[in-house]
């Protein structure tokens, strides 16, 4: 306010092209922020409806997902846990792998291996999803059951192995961030106590960004959770129950890819229940977000050696 | 120049240059120090006292874009030579950083840290009680070793620090504005925590506080823009300084 007032003073009121400006970028910033609500509004008012025609306890107490047959099942669970197996899966398979690499990338790698480095893991975010699921579908499932004929052509182990290649970039680029929050004097210490660079890093750097740490992790997985592409690809859509990750597993996500291609009536309850795992989905990411967000901001926070490295 | 006194060096230096990025902060500077003295380096700001320090224990390898020419030696022995362990090097020449990093643990593990690395086995609790009798944190109950090492006063962390150092008996011990940011209550207690070690070991303490050297060191070395301008006796260089740089800095001429 008191920049905006001080350059006023100087003689130049807000010229007509700079008001309209103003405007065009108000207007813009608004019609976002409208239809994001009106997104959320939708999928609310849906889902209360739903719950209007199948109990809540119905839905997040059954075991049963089955909305399509005679005797249809509204129980979410399976979808949850099928979600909760791709995402567990992604993210501890690409935990140790991004976690050494952001450690490589912050302490080891050399101007040049690191630029060359950063490329590479740049790149993997570059990658739309659709590729990620058809390497999934033609040369990670068959290099499986290669090893493993028991596998199915359909499998939660190729979606989890993918899905952790996607969310790699995110673990990187985070857990980096997280480490450069820890002042460079830490390993210095260290280092002047004759403990070797490795041995600094691992019981006094690493433990001081684990927070950060976490904190990326939860962000991958909040990316896994919400992934599509790759798990329809790799892990099918089975209506079956979903426990076996040698067989194919069924997601929030992939449910409703899959139940937007069909012929659902809208204002049907099974086009409610749609809505009902939109809004599950939804929830689940914001919250995981919003969870990892409050961790790397605390990571940030309680290196306040961060200025001065 | 080269150091008086009949003992052997305990560390020397012969034209040392140490670059960052190509940049010289310290140019051919050749130095000895005798073995059990206490020597200050002082010098106006930015004029290479702390990479001095570093290289006498080869911290300035951990800079990137650090590239050290000359020769520095440890009891005779090339402490840049390929052979040399540079952990083995900062286990025997220890070193106190300006500000010190506390590790987010207790005070015992803090000074067990350095021990532990060096694969010292089994009970630590008579070294590490009797690295901080030293500097005067034991006092023998128990609960200063479980309390939080970031928990303590400003000069009982300063105090740590040098603890730290300590644990592993170190042969020189470089300490790095040994009293800067403290209040002069606390800075008195390190003062003399460092006049007690001058029995124990070999010191090299870089100060902007030419007092400080005056009262501490045997010997004091006067650097300005990375070169090593007069070396001598404290008491000599205090009185009647040879180089006029060094008056000009002694009389508070230089900044």
């Amino acid at each position: 306010m008191t920049a905006t007032a001080l350059s006023r003073s100087a003689g130049n009121p807000p010229s007509p092209g700079e008001r309209f400006g103003k405007h065009v970028l108000f207007t813009c910033a608004a019609l976002s922020a409208l239809l994001g609500a009106a997104v959320i509004v939708v999928v609310a008012l849906e889902t209360v409806r739903f719950f209007g025609q199948v109990s809540p306890a119905r839905f997040f107490g059954g075991l049963t997902w089955t909305p399509l047959a005679e005797e249809p099942g509204f129980g979410v669970l399976p979808l949850v846990a099928g979600t909760a197996q791709i995402a567990a899966g992604a993210t501890l398979l690409a935990l140790p792998v991004g976690l050494l690499t952001a450690v490589f990338l912050r302490y080891y790698a050399s101007g040049r291996t690191a630029s060359v480095l950063n490329a590479v893991v740049t790149l993997l975010a570059c990658i739309p999803a659709v590729v990620y699921g058809y390497f999934a579908l033609n040369y990670v499932t068959p290099a499986i059951r290669s090893v493993w004929p028991g596998v199915e052509g359909f499998n939660g182990i190729s979606a989890c192995l993918v899905v952790g290649l996607m969310i790699l970039p995110t673990i990187v680029l985070l857990s980096r961030e997280a480490l450069g929050a820890v002042p460079n004097s830490l390993l210095e210490e260290g280092v002047a106590l004759g403990a070797t660079r490795r041995r600094v890093l691992v019981r006094l750097v690493v433990p001081a960004a684990a927070i950060g740490i976490a904190g990326s992790v939860v962000m991958a997985a909040a990316r896994a959770v919400g992934e599509t592409m790759i798990v329809t690809l790799a892990a099918g859509n089975p209506t079956g129950p979903t426990w076996n990750p040698l067989e194919g597993v069924r997601t929030l996500t992939t449910f409703l890819a899959q139940a937007s291609l069909g012929d659902i009536p809208a204002g049907s309850i099974e086009y409610g229940a749609c809505f009902a795992v939109a809004a599950v989905l939804f929830l689940l990411t914001c919250g995981m977000h919003a969870a990892g967000g409050a961790l790397m901001a605390r990571g940030q926070r309680g290196n306040p050696g961060a200025a001065r490295s | 120049m080269s150091a008086p006194g009949p003992a052997p060096p305990a560390l020397s230096t012969e034209r040392l240059t140490v670059r960052f990025d190509g940049k010289a902060v310290l140019r051919d500077v050749s130095i000895e120090i005798p073995l059990g003295r206490v020597v200050s380096i002082i010098g106006p700001a930015g004029s290479g006292k702390t990479t001095l320090l570093r290289s006498f224990n080869r911290m300035n390898e951990l800079i990137p874009g650090a590239k050290t020419a000359g020769k520095v030696h440890f009891r005779g022995v090339d402490l840049y030579a390929a052979e040399i362990d540079p952990a083995e090097v900062r286990r025997r020449i220890g070193m106190v950083f300006q500000e010190a990093t506390l590790f987010p643990k207790s005070v015992f593990d803090n000074v067990a840290f350095g021990l532990r690395a060096k694969g010292v086995e089994g009970d630590l609790h008579g070294l590490v009680e009797e690295a901080l009798t030293v500097v005067g944190l034991w006092s023998g109950g128990a609960e200063v070793l479980d309390a939080r090492a970031l928990d303590l006063t400003a000069g009982e962390q300063r105090r740590l620090s040098i603890a730290r150092a300590l644990a592993l008996k170190p042969d020189c011990l470089l300490l790095d504005e040994p009293t800067a940011a403290l209040d002069p209550a606390a800075s008195a207690k390190v003062e003399s925590i460092i006049h007690a070690l001058r029995h124990e070991c070999t010191i090299v303490l870089a100060t902007s506080d030419h007092t400080q050297a005056g009262r501490l060191s045997d010997l004091t070395a006067f650097l300005d823009s990375g070169r090593l301008m007069e070396y001598g006796a404290t008491q000599e260089l205090f009185t009647n300084p040879r180089n006029e740089r060094t008056e000009s800095y002694l009389t508070g001429r230089l900044p």
